[in-house]
């Protein structure tokens, strides 16, 4: 029976979402009041067809009167269970919206108790993640999932590529729930666009190679899910990330994973310290083939799960036209060499990148050429052979300085092998490193990662 | 459980079911056969035929048994299209029994015209009358719409069917428990289709009536049943069962009845106060296709819970929603369309259903709107 009685909504809620719009057009829209922990009351919109409706009227049936926590171990299968409903795939989209509403109330503010045996898990409906939930569940915690929702480019050649594509948090939701335990979906898609989305973009429009991923998880996603999981009583919070946490001289660093194939601890280069104390790598140790392996055993569905390792947002496509839809005015204009010499013709000087070599079209000689610099103000690509691309002497800009150093290993990719300097750090916030030997692809705008044996001692950005 | 899908299928008429039961018991013998069980069925048979005829205008001989609307649809049409690709003209209004027919054969390199349909639900006759040319293997017609229940100019476009000297098939499989049909008075090489389910009588039986008959060719093959047009040993009981539907639906007591059903029908419409397809022309009248701004199927089901049976204008596949073609054809928006739910009355519908209908519906509408109100 399809209850109605809920239809409605609750004018200034504590919590709202929508989903739906899709191919056949059904919207379903909860609002969410809250009395403590407690959904004191949901209500549910629908133009929607009969399965979809069944769905949303009785999940605002079962999360009406229940705790935060307990409303969002609901999904499909208790749907399923609860209503007769034809097509499961309609009743997903009322499913979503609940959640949505679920994540913006903890969004707005709402909070819960501490409970020293609740964890956080940051999942990205991957392997990993859902490797790091099934450990924490068999630990015998209380394990919350958290999937932010940061991205969503439609236009993108491969939209399901972005790591937090609609059926990525899906998958999470529902190993969560397979588990027993509750998710959150959260959307911060426009902190992230403004946080780091606009600035990637407006570096590349400049001329620089921003790294997104370490910027992102230095001053937006780390904070974001840190917030998020203190205010659901989490005691810790732990994510799927290869790289480890070592305490020195009272400083907890950031050092390489076991799987050096897979060591993320470049991408986690900015995070603050602070938080950083209530954060748990839990595949650090790990190799990631035996990660796979046994989530395979386990029979995770996300073993099988492609793995993204390129930039979120891109959606599976090309830096070139993503600037364009963010846009970014890509102009036809010279590549030329170091003497001005005009070799050719690029598409968009700031879709270049020093170091770059694929996509050029021109050559001198037998010379191999590379891109030396790239001037965002003329439009002009400048080329040069591989050697002429050296630089032993790299300005850093926003410097973070774990532990005092002067000699670090300095990588300005993830995994590149560091390059042994000298670091001489300034008052300002500046930094200069004088490398032993030249780096050919360094490009204002990239993270350097400055370590010492295993760990990240500091880091800063490449200056232009 | 009140049943206001008569368009989908009728309630078994009693009288019917008395008249068929004996061919279900004792009297089981082939026509074909020559001994006495044989030649009583072959007469009873006879009989079955004769009075499909007489309620439909034809003669006995133009009467061909089918397993149903469907076969009879697809016999009427393939069976003038055995030869060499040629044309045929099809209305926007037909059901997929003669549209899907018509798809086959433009897949086989046929051309298929699709005559348009007017805002009101009636077939634009003019631009049937131009689409129509001689050498045209069939035209096709339904005479009362099964999605809006608009009776549909027959006379006119079988006329224009006769200059043309084309075929026309009428797909009569609706509109014979609403309206009278006597193809004898139509011109032309006139076939017309029937089934016995929608009138009170069983599944899986039909026929195809009409002179046209006689210049048809098979589809199927084998013993050479039905002048050998539908091959199969006969469906004695289901004949019978066509034959007494027809008597009741097609005779003296019929227009009495249809009116009580239409003035039934027409309350529940100024009741209800929603827009109607087609609601501008004459209609079956038992039937109303009512536009709502609600999903279909929503209120379908709302009203399944509360033992009400009606039927969605349009159905969803699979997450894509198909907006009926029909409607799609007159106009009517998008919206509209989704929202569209099929009530037909029948000769059992009372004035207490219709009420117990407006009661639901006042209980439904208010918690629908709530929820749309809210979705956005």
């Amino acid at each position: 029976m399809i209850d109605l009685s809920r239809a409605g909504s609750i004018d200034q809620p504590d919590g709202a979402g929508s989903a739906g719009g899709g191919r056949c057009d059904d919207r379903v829209r909860f609002t969410l009041r809250l009395a403590g922990e407690r959904l004191a009351e949901v209500r549910f919109g629908a133009d929607a067809c009969a399965s979809t409706t069944a769905a949303a009227a009785w999940l605002a049936e079962a999360a009406e009167g229940s705790g935060l926590l307990d409303a969002a171990r609901l999904g499909l299968t208790d749907v399923l269970a609860g209503t007769t409903i034809d097509s499961p795939e309609c009743a997903l989209t009322a499913v979503d919206a609940l959640h949505a509403a679920l994540g913006d109330a903890v969004v707005r503010g709402a909070s819960i108790a501490a409970d020293p045996h609740r964890v956080g898990i940051a999942m990205s409906g991957g392997v990993d993640s859902a490797m790091v939930l099934t450990s924490a569940v068999e630990e015998g915690h209380e394990a919350v999932g958290l999937t932010l929702r940061l991205w969503i480019d439609p236009d993108a050649p491969n939209p399901e590529r972005a790591c937090c594509a609609p059926s990525a948090v899906r998958a999470a939701r529902d190993l969560c729930h397979a588990k027993g335990m509750p998710h959150f979906m959260l959307d911060l898609r426009e902190d992230f666009r403004a946080a780091v989305v606009e600035p990637f973009v407006a570096g590349y429009a400049a001329g620089e190679t921003p790294n997104p991923c370490a910027t992102c998880n230095g001053a937006f996603r780390f904070d974001a899910i840190d917030a998020i999981a203190t205010a659901l009583g989490c005691s810790e919070w732990r994510t799927g990330h290869y790289a480890r946490l070592v305490e020195r001289d009272g400083a907890l660093l950031v050092a390489r994973g076991a799987d050096p194939d897979k060591d993320q601890s470049a991408m986690l280069a900015l995070v603050d310290p602070a938080i950083l104390a209530r954060v748990r790598l839990p595949l650090g140790e790990r190799i990631k083939r035996d990660v796979v392996a046994e989530a395979g055993a386990k029979g995770l569905a996300a073993a099988k799960a492609p793995e993204s390792q390129e930039v979120c947002f891109l959606g599976g496509g090309e830096l070139a036209p993503f600037l364009e839809r963010q846009g970014v005015e890509l102009v036809p204009g010279p590549i030329v060499d170091e003497q001005g010499v005009e070799l050719g013709t690029h598409h968009g000087a700031v879709a270049f990148t020093p170091g770059q070599r694929r996509g050029l079209g021109v050559s001198r000689g037998t010379d191999a050429l590379y891109v030396l610099k790239v001037d965002a103000l003329s439009n002009t690509v400048v080329v040069a052979t591989l050697e002429r691309l050296g630089r032993r002497e790299v300005e850093l800009r926003d410097v973070r300085l774990r532990v005092p150093c002067d000699r670090v290993g300095a990588s300005f990719r993830v995994r590149a092998e560091p390059i042994p300097a000298a670091l001489a750090a300034h008052a300002d916030g500046t930094a200069t490193l004088v490398l032993d030997r030249d780096a050919f692809q360094v490009a204002p705008g990239q993270v350097a990662a400055l370590y010492d044996g295993d760990c990240i001692v500091a880091a800063g950005v490449v200056a232009g | 459980m009140i049943y206001l899908d008569h368009a989908a299928t009728s309630p078994p008429d009693p009288a019917v079911v008395t008249k068929m039961l004996p061919f279900l018991t004792g009297r089981f013998g082939n026509p074909s056969e020559p001994h006495a069980l044989g030649r009583q069925a072959r007469a009873d048979l006879d009989a079955a035929r004769a009075g499909i005829a007489a309620a439909l205008g034809a003669q006995p001989a133009d009467v061909i048994l089918t397993g149903g609307g469907t076969e009879a649809d697809n016999i009427a049409v393939l069976g003038r299209c055995q030869g060499e690709p040629g044309r045929i003209v099809v209305s926007a209004l037909e059901h997929p029994a003669v549209m899907r027919a018509a798809d086959n054969l433009a897949e086989r390199g046929w051309k298929v015209a699709i005559a348009p349909v007017l805002a009101d639900g009636q077939l634009d006759v003019m631009a049937f009358g131009e689409l129509v040319r001689p050498g045209d293997a069939v035209a096709c017609v339904m005479a009362a719409s099964n999605v809006t229940g608009v009776i549909q100019p027959l006379a006119e476009a079988a006329a224009i069917c006769a200059h043309n000297d084309v075929p026309l098939h009428i797909d009569a499989v609706q509109a014979a428990a609403g309206m009278d049909l006597d193809v004898g008075h139509l011109p032309g090489d006139v076939t017309l289709a029937v089934a016995a389910h929608k009138l009170g009588g069983p599944r899986g039986v039909g026929a195809v009536v009409g002179p046209g008959v006689q210049t048809l060719e098979p589809i199927n093959h084998g013993g050479g049943q039905e002048r050998g047009l539908r091959s199969g040993t006969e469906n004695l009981a289901g004949a019978v069962a066509l034959a007494e539907a027809l008597r009741i639906r097609q005779g003296d007591d019929a227009p009495a009845e249809r009116e009580r059903r239409a003035a039934l029908r027409d309350d529940l419409e100024q009741r209800l106060a929603l827009p109607v397809a087609g609601g501008a022309a004459q209609r079956l009248p038992g039937h109303a296709l009512l536009l709502t701004a609600y999903r279909g199927d929503t209120v379908v089901r709302l009203l399944d819970e509360r033992d009400i049976a009606v039927s969605a204008g349009s159905a969803c596949a699979s997450g894509d929603p198909q907006p009926d073609p029909v409607l799609a054809a007159m106009g009517i928006d998008q919206t509209f369309a989704r929202g569209a739910v099929r009530v037909t009355l029948g000769p059992t519908t009372t004035a207490e259903e219709i009420d117990a209908l407006v009661v639901a519906w006042a209980e439904i509408e208010q918690g629908l709107d709530a929820a749309r109100e809210a979705s956005a």
